[in-house]
């Protein structure tokens, strides 16, 4: 699929010939007719043309690594974070038509012939000294609101969860670019020999929208920049472990040989996806002992489990991942990537939302408060939040008692700790309807390039060239948002 | 009355100024392709050039009111208006010459036709930069030519290549549009209505009836409200050309309120987002207080410097692409004497630096102290004591501590207190007590000590 390399093993394709002799040195000839001291032209134009030279990281970092607690489904908004009364106050009435205005609904609620407002059935608090509103679905990150960063003005562009996934995950809501796991690992290389930078944990045993590997997937970047995912069970990564009758020894000697010819291959037809390839075996071969160790929480004290709830001690759970989360932020992995799914509730939202808050509350709360009692939140990114919010009307029929949310992509809350994040904040608001932005609004291309600010790197110098174009995680948008920088 | 006459006959300058022009050029053609020998044909020939004569005469006329109304610069003006008179000259001998009939040979006369033309194209060109501005004809070329050519004539370049800390508001800022937009009226020379702005004194005092800067007080500041007031108002200034730009009246906006100092740097916008903004977005001067590792100066590092550092068991990650600063790892389980000196060699290069987990000694912690620019220390898991963290004391830029499970007492809080950087300790598992803590809490609230939860 990638073939922006020579196939000829020649340093020049046939492209890049054409390219450089009519840019590169029709303008450098230009150059040295008119400054003929400047021959070798310092042009800035031709730099811009190749991100390789744009020294990384761009600017200092202040994060290291980032957790990214991804709660697939899109959790209601105006049942976990943003407080809106006037719901409640006019709870079974219509939506005002000004509000929704000529807005897209999904086909889901599109043909109701009624939209009435749903208020919250949860009681919400202000919390902590900075008075952060929450529910008491969550109970747990309630009391270490003042280490968060909430954005209540996070908007998308996709109203189904798919293309929602894929554009929070990838700036795009076409599968096939590169994850924000795999441009960090391109972009800043690895900290950590033994782990890859980019590891997936998901919730085991849960159901709802399905996870497609596009999400973690490298798109046109080399291929050792997609993210592994690591399994509860015996075999964490699948067929790591040497076959039977294979001793680590044969299996060292055997990679050798295979490095060998791999090393032939790539002189004579100089493909990148053999050097990927040589990497990722030997990766998998250093895996074969550090995955186990990191995977293995024997080690770790009761009182470690209690934070993170009794949940964390069943391999597989939001909390076990959590807590497995910690354990590869202290070695170092660039990105690691978390998915809870089932939080796509379209009837019966109270009854589901209690049972979905209950299995990530107390493990979002333990992981940032071990995070933070070692040290880790000081350069450790923290986020959590789903693709997109829910409506603020009733999908389907609403009783005092049940109701249901439909998908709503004009405003969701995430809320974000740690490195370089200013802590006990709330960014942007909605309306007292909690349908439409009135503060700040924040697009998923603004909370990407954020996010790699972080991490000292240019959202727009970050670049990989492929099928005749230089594309970025934001592509085209996305501006850094600086109230939340600390 | 008279003023004002010769002010519009001034005014109509540009616009007379292309007559002669034409018929100059209509001229030459036509003597191109004229025969020689035909009466008619010379004598229409010497027509064409009275009448160049008698406009150009007309042009540059009125070209000498324009001058004389003081919106222009005396040197901006001079090789137009000497090189206009020139051309007048000429066409006046070429016309005498012309209507005595006397032989002509096309050799002279195409060479006469080509200095005619030269000497109307340098005095077209000034007269153009001065309407048109310097930048008018380059400004449109593709970005690479221009990069070539060398021409880049925005102001930025020479303000955002000094240090910040030499720029001050009114001489870096305001005093370069205020000299390009005002000056020409109000000098030594021409003080019209009174007012001399090159003389800092005087541009304070004002004009005839009004102050110029009233400190703190833009209302009564005419500098400031001549150019923000409805340019259909008579008294707005500049009366001709283009007004002040927006980001340039809140700049002077700005420095007046804060009192209008002479020698106000630039450093101090550091209060205002918006001006900090506006300075980066229109100047490339970045105001705002840099990272203390951006401030560093350092030398590069080779690669045997690095490579010598990955065969100590150090994984390094620079930090900057502006110098090398680096974030330092050691990737063994047990640290050595031996690896800890390959540190001195790049000591002023390490702003951060994890030893976690690594048996790092009480002893070996006397190496640490060479490293000046530390400002995040990760000693956690070793075996520490408080004789250990005595040695980091100087550590004055050292921000970020750490220092979780070791085996310090409350005896290192005296150690913590004297340095100077420190804004963060995790001191989880250790034995330090929560009365300790508490204690050093009270005294030093700006250090946030984490014991765990």
């Amino acid at each position: 699929m990638n073939c922006n390399h020579d196939h000829s093993g020649k340093n020049y394709s046939r492209r890049d010939f054409l390219t450089k002799t009519s840019l590169g040195l029709g303008a450098l000839s230009l150059g040295s007719l008119m400054s003929p001291t400047d021959a070798y032209g310092n042009s800035n134009f031709l730099n811009l043309l190749d991100s390789n030279k744009q020294k990384l990281p761009h600017f200092a970092p202040k994060a290291k690594r980032v957790i990214y607690l991804f709660q697939s489904g899109a959790p209601s908004q105006l049942d976990l974070f943003d407080y809106k009364p006037k719901l409640n106050e006019m709870f079974g009435q219509e939506v005002p038509k000004s509000i929704i205005g000529e807005q897209r609904l999904t086909g889901m609620s599109a043909g109701q012939n009624s939209f009435p407002m749903a208020g919250s059935l949860f009681n919400f608090k202000q919390h902590g000294n900075s008075g952060a509103w929450m529910s008491d679905l969550m109970p747990h990150t309630a009391k270490i609101v003042d280490e968060l960063c909430f954005i209540k003005s996070m908007h998308t562009d996709a109203i189904n969860h798919d293309p929602a996934m894929t554009l929070i995950q990838t700036g795009s809501q076409l599968p096939g670019r590169p994850s924000i796991g795999s441009w960090l690992s391109y972009g800043l290389g690895s900290d950590n020999k033994n782990l890859p930078e980019f590891v997936v944990l998901i919730t085991k045993g849960e159901t709802g929208q399905p996870l497609y590997s596009k999400l973690w997937g490298n798109g046109f970047l080399p291929s050792e920049h997609q993210g592994v995912q690591f399994r509860a069970g015996k075999d964490a990564v699948l067929y790591l472990e040497n076959p039977p009758g294979v001793s680590a020894n044969v299996r060292e000697e055997q990679l050798k040989y295979l490095n060998k010819l791999q090393q032939i291959q790539h002189a004579d037809i100089g493909d990148p996806e053999i050097l990927a390839r040589m990497s990722q075996y030997e990766m998998a071969f250093r895996m074969q002992t550090s995955v186990p160790e990191v995977m293995d929480l024997s080690d770790e004290p009761e009182y470690i489990f209690d934070l993170y709830g009794k949940d964390s001690k069943t391999p597989g759970t939001f909390a076990a991942n959590c807590l497995m989360a910690r354990k590869l932020a202290e070695k170092d992995v660039k990105f690691i990537q978390l998915y809870h799914q089932g939080w796509d509730m379209h009837g019966t939202l109270p009854k589901s939302i209690r049972n979905k808050s209950r299995e990530v509350d107390q493990a979002t709360a333990g992981l940032i408060k071990d995070l933070k009692q070692r040290g880790l939140l000081e350069d450790t990114l923290v986020v959590w939040g789903g693709e997109f919010g829910r409506t603020n009307y009733s999908q389907g029929l609403l009783k005092p008692d049940d109701y249901g949310r439909d998908h709503h992509p004009r405003c969701f809350t995430i809320f974000m700790a740690g490195a370089g994040i200013k802590k006990g904040i709330t960014l942007g608001a909605t309306d007292e309807f909690g349908y439409n932005i009135t503060e700040r609004p924040v697009h998923v291309h603004d909370f990407q390039a954020t996010l790699m600010h972080l991490l000292g790197i240019d959202h727009e110098k970050l670049t990989f060239k492929f099928q005749g174009r230089r594309y970025r995680l934001t592509d085209v948008s996305g501006n850094v948002v600086n109230e939340i920088l600390s | 009355m008279f003023y004002d006459l010769l002010n519009f006959l001034g005014s109509l300058h540009p616009l007379v100024v292309h007559l002669p022009i034409g018929f100059v050029l209509l001229t030459m053609i036509f003597e191109f392709f004229a025969d020689s020998k035909s009466i008619i044909q010379n004598r229409m020939i010497s027509l064409g050039w009275l009448f160049t004569f008698i406009s150009s005469l007309i042009a540059s006329l009125f070209g000498w009111f324009l001058g004389d109304s003081g919106y222009y610069f005396e040197s901006q003006i001079d090789i137009h208006r000497w090189s206009g008179i020139l051309f007048v000259v000429i066409c006046f001998l070429v016309w005498v010459y012309k209507s005595f009939n006397l032989p002509t040979n096309t050799f002279l006369s195409r060479f006469r036709n080509i200095i005619v033309i030269t000497l109307l194209t340098v005095t077209g060109h000034y007269g153009g930069s001065m309407t048109h501005g310097e930048d008018y004809l380059t400004e449109n070329l593709p970005e690479i030519i221009k990069e070539k050519l060398g021409v880049d004539y925005e102001e930025i370049s020479t303000i955002s290549s000094r240090s910040i800390d030499s720029l001050f508001v009114y001489e870096d800022l305001i005093h370069p549009f205020l000299e390009d937009k005002c000056m020409a009226c109000h000098n030594d020379e021409n003080t019209s209505g009174g007012l001399n702005m090159t003389v800092f004194e005087l541009l304070v005092k004002g004009g005839e009836n009004e102050t110029g800067i009233t400190k703190g007080n833009i209302y009564k500041s005419s500098i400031f409200s001549r150019v923000v007031m409805s340019q259909r108002n008579e008294k707005f200034m500049p009366p001709t050309g283009i007004p002040l730009s927006f980001d340039q009246t809140k700049i002077l906006e700005w420095w007046i309120e804060e009192g209008a100092k002479l020698e106000q740097p630039i450093t101090s916008f550091r209060e205002d987002a918006k001006i900090q903004k506006l300075l980066l977005h229109l100047y490339e001067v970045d105001i705002r207080e840099k990272p203390f590792l951006e401030t560093l100066v350092l030398e590069d590092l080779s690669e045997n410097d690095l490579i010598y550092l990955e065969n100590e068991n150090f994984e390094f990650r620079f930090l900057s692409n502006k110098n090398a600063v680096l974030d330092l790892k050691f990737m063994g389980e047990n640290i050595t004497k031996e690896n800890l000196k390959s540190l001195d060699k790049i000591k002023e290069h390490v702003v951060w630096l994890s030893i976690i987990d690594s048996k790092l000694s009480d002893d070996e912690m006397a190496y640490l102290p060479n490293l000046k620019n530390l400002t995040r220390l990760k000693i956690q898991k070793n075996f520490i004591t408080n004789k250990g963290v005595a040695f980091i004391e100087g550590l004055d830029n050292l921000s970020e501590l750490n220092l979780y499970g070791t085996r310090i007492t409350d005896a290192s809080f005296e150690v913590f207190s004297k340095m100077k950087g420190l804004k963060k300790l995790f001191l989880w598992k250790t034995r330090v007590t929560k009365k300790g803590v508490a204690q050093f809490t009270a005294q030093y609230p700006n250090i946030e000590v984490m014991v765990g939860y």
